[in-house]
């Protein structure tokens, strides 16, 4: 092994060489970090979010510094080392407080010793095992702290048949009602299939992992990342191998400004109302004015008939005259206000009614970011066709393309808004929210009304809307993302 | 077919040699690990005078594993469902490998004495036996009486 990690370090000492002969001439990077150190995005960004990506070694590294930490200062074997660290968040200061408070408390409580002290065995030559009933020589016979002998061939069945359950870390002594856990070096040394043995090494590194709060296995299908960070925050991370983006706290989706919670009900609630789901993600509407059928086919909202050339919103189908200059109401749901008095069925219907309402927008926007290949690929084609009439050079053009990035951002943002708002009560919060929501709707659908009709290089408007839409982000997250 | 190991031997020699009282259970002639369960109601209980036929099964890894056990005959039991099968903490979780065939058909046993409405199987049971218990022990006495006697 030593040798091993030896001819792996001088590779890596190579590749380290070349490396820095590369950032002799990359002098632009170094001008553009300078510049950076200036802005604490800690402070002004509040989706900011420190993490590493490691890999399988890398944590069974971190896991055995604690573990060798927690060792040298209890004085303890690794192994029990790692059962209490598993049992109490790898929190090596909090141990050593439980363990110098009370250590007996301490290892009952982790399941290391048993409550009782077990009584003396009786040192004969013969012994039957209570398992398999049968006589073996007393030296066949193991046990743990609580001093239940079995037979080895018995402990091995009972591992075998455990770790092909799954069970790693909370296999327990086989006596009746006893919880005592069998640590890791006492199943190591009964178990002797390899595979077995590497089966139990991967569940339990799987369970702690699990067990360490500053630890998440990366969602992505087959990606063995690890993300590590010291707030368990309910922030975004992204895999640096399979680029998978997730909420560092529960593992779903990313989905500020809605917690962790609301985000789990609301998507049962999705899940729950399919049949209704199924109903409204009909694609097509129709002209408000001609009547005439609309598919839609790309983001923006602001629709113009291609039959009469009205202009109207996507969402509440009003003319788009009210919204573009005008207070922009469309995002916010509009409760009835004598609700309470009406009949079982009518406080029904407006409670689908009001479900629907933001159903629509989330699925609504879910939708136009799925279309966002399509849109990119709508960009170059635009941009080739300009390029080609001598209209500026693809250089030029290039700003569409952050422009559309920055498009998308704002309105994963924003769909996420809806079923944050579903499950606010009403009152003055609710009423900001649903403002600023509608103020981030607003400069979304202008930036994307813009990006469509971008006909010339002169990027200055298109710009100035870009950071006006990300300044309504940032602003709805700073005062609504509570994690 | 591999040889029967020496604990579930012993452990049928014994079951036939001292009875546990109200519980025959007996090998299968063609499968030592199947067994012909009979449970008879405990007394003071809505079960009481019936006498319920259950199957038990030793899996391959047994004792590493829990036997399999399933009512056969009705019965109304806020922890026992449509099919037999019966909502026992030995039976999964709690299973260890010094508990035996006996051990689990006294708790078996205990649980009709003992009906658990809070960690229900059979949930319209459960929910009778928590709102209205007069009326579902009038049930249980009824399908004692219509599934577990004359038989």
């Amino acid at each position: 092994m030593e040798t091993d990690y030896q001819d792996a370090d001088s590779d890596m000492d190579c590749s380290d060489n070349d490396n820095e002969c590369f950032d002799v001439y990359d002098y632009y990077n170094v001008v553009d970090d300078n510049d950076m150190e200036q802005i604490d995005p800690s402070q002004t960004d509040p989706e900011h979010f420190a993490y590493d990506c490691l890999t399988e070694v890398e944590v069974e590294q971190l896991l055995n510094e604690s573990v060798a930490s927690l060792s040298n200062s209890l004085q303890i074997t690794p192994s029990l080392a790692k059962v209490l660290l598993h049992g109490h968040c790898w929190s090596v200061p909090n141990i050593v407080m439980k363990y110098r408070e009370n250590a007996s408390n301490l290892l009952i409580s982790s399941k290391i010793k048993p409550p009782v002290t077990p009584t003396p065995i009786p040192c004969s030559r013969y012994e039957t095992c209570p398992v398999c009933v049968t006589q073996h020589m007393s030296e066949k016979f193991y046990n743990l702290s609580c001093a239940h002998m079995f037979c080895k061939d018995c402990w091995i069945m009972h591992f075998e048949v455990q770790i092909n359950q799954g069970i790693s870390t909370a296999i327990s002594c086989m006596a009746k009602d006893c919880e005592v856990l069998a640590p890791e070096d006492f199943v190591l040394k009964h178990l002797i299939k390899p595979n077995l043995r590497e089966k139990y090494q991967q569940f339990t590194f799987q369970d702690h992992v699990k067990s360490h709060p500053q630890l998440r296995f990366c969602p992505g299908p087959n990606c063995q990342v690890v993300i590590r960070s010291n707030e368990a925050k309910a922030k975004r991370a992204v895999c640096s191998q399979c680029k998978t983006a997730f909420c560092f706290k529960c593992g779903m989706d990313y989905h500020a400004p809605t917690d962790c919670q609301i985000i789990k009900k609301w998507l049962t609630k999705c899940a729950d109302d399919s049949e209704t789901a199924n109903y409204i993600s009909a694609h097509t509407k129709d002209c408000p004015k001609c009547n005439i059928c609309i598919e839609k086919n790309g983001g923006c909202n602001h629709m113009q008939c291609y039959h009469c050339k009205h202009d109207f919103c996507w969402m509440c189908l009003g003319d788009w005259k009210s919204h573009g200059s005008e207070y922009y109401e469309c995002s916010r749901y509009k409760e009835n206000p004598n609700i309470a008095h009406e009949s079982v069925h009518a406080q029904a219907r407006e409670a689908l009614k009001k479900y629907l309402h933001y159903y629509e927008r989330w699925e609504n926007h879910s939708k136009s970011l799925k279309l966002e290949a399509e849109t990119l690929d709508k960009l170059r084609l635009k941009i080739n066709q300009k390029v080609m009439a001598n209209l500026g050079t693809w250089i030029d053009w290039q700003y569409l393309f952050v422009a559309a990035n920055l498009l998308a951002k704002c309105r994963y943002t924003l769909q996420y808004t809806y079923p944050y708002a579903y499950f606010m009560e009403p009152g003055p919060r609710k009423e900001l929210f649903e403002y600023q929501q509608a103020q981030l709707e607003a400069e979304i659908e202008n930036l994307s009304w813009k990006i469509e009709r971008a006909e010339t290089t002169d990027r200055g408007e298109l710009e100035n809307q870009m950071d006006i839409a990300e300044k309504r982000r940032t602003t709805l997250l700073k005062d609504f993302l509570d994690v | 077919m591999a040889a029967l190991p020496r604990r579930i031997m012993k452990e049928t020699q014994r079951l036939m040699q001292e009875p546990v009282p109200g519980i025959s259970a007996v090998p299968d002639e063609t499968n030592a690990r199947y067994f012909h369960v009979i449970v008879t109601g405990p007394e003071d209980s809505p079960f009481e005078g019936g006498l319920f036929k259950l199957e038990l099964f030793l899996p391959e890894d047994y004792p590493m594993s829990a036997p399999k056990v399933r009512f056969i005959t009705k019965i109304y039991h806020p922890n026992i469902d449509r099919l037999g099968r019966i909502c026992l903490d030995i039976l999964k979780d709690k299973w260890s490998p010094a508990l035996q065939i006996r051990t689990v058909l006294l708790s078996i046993q205990a649980l009709l004495s003992a009906p658990n409405p809070d960690d229900p199987l059979a949930n319209d049971v459960a929910e009778l036996w928590k709102i209205n218990e007069s009326e579902a022990i009038r049930n249980a006495k009824e399908w004692t009486r219509r599934y577990a006697m004359d038989n």
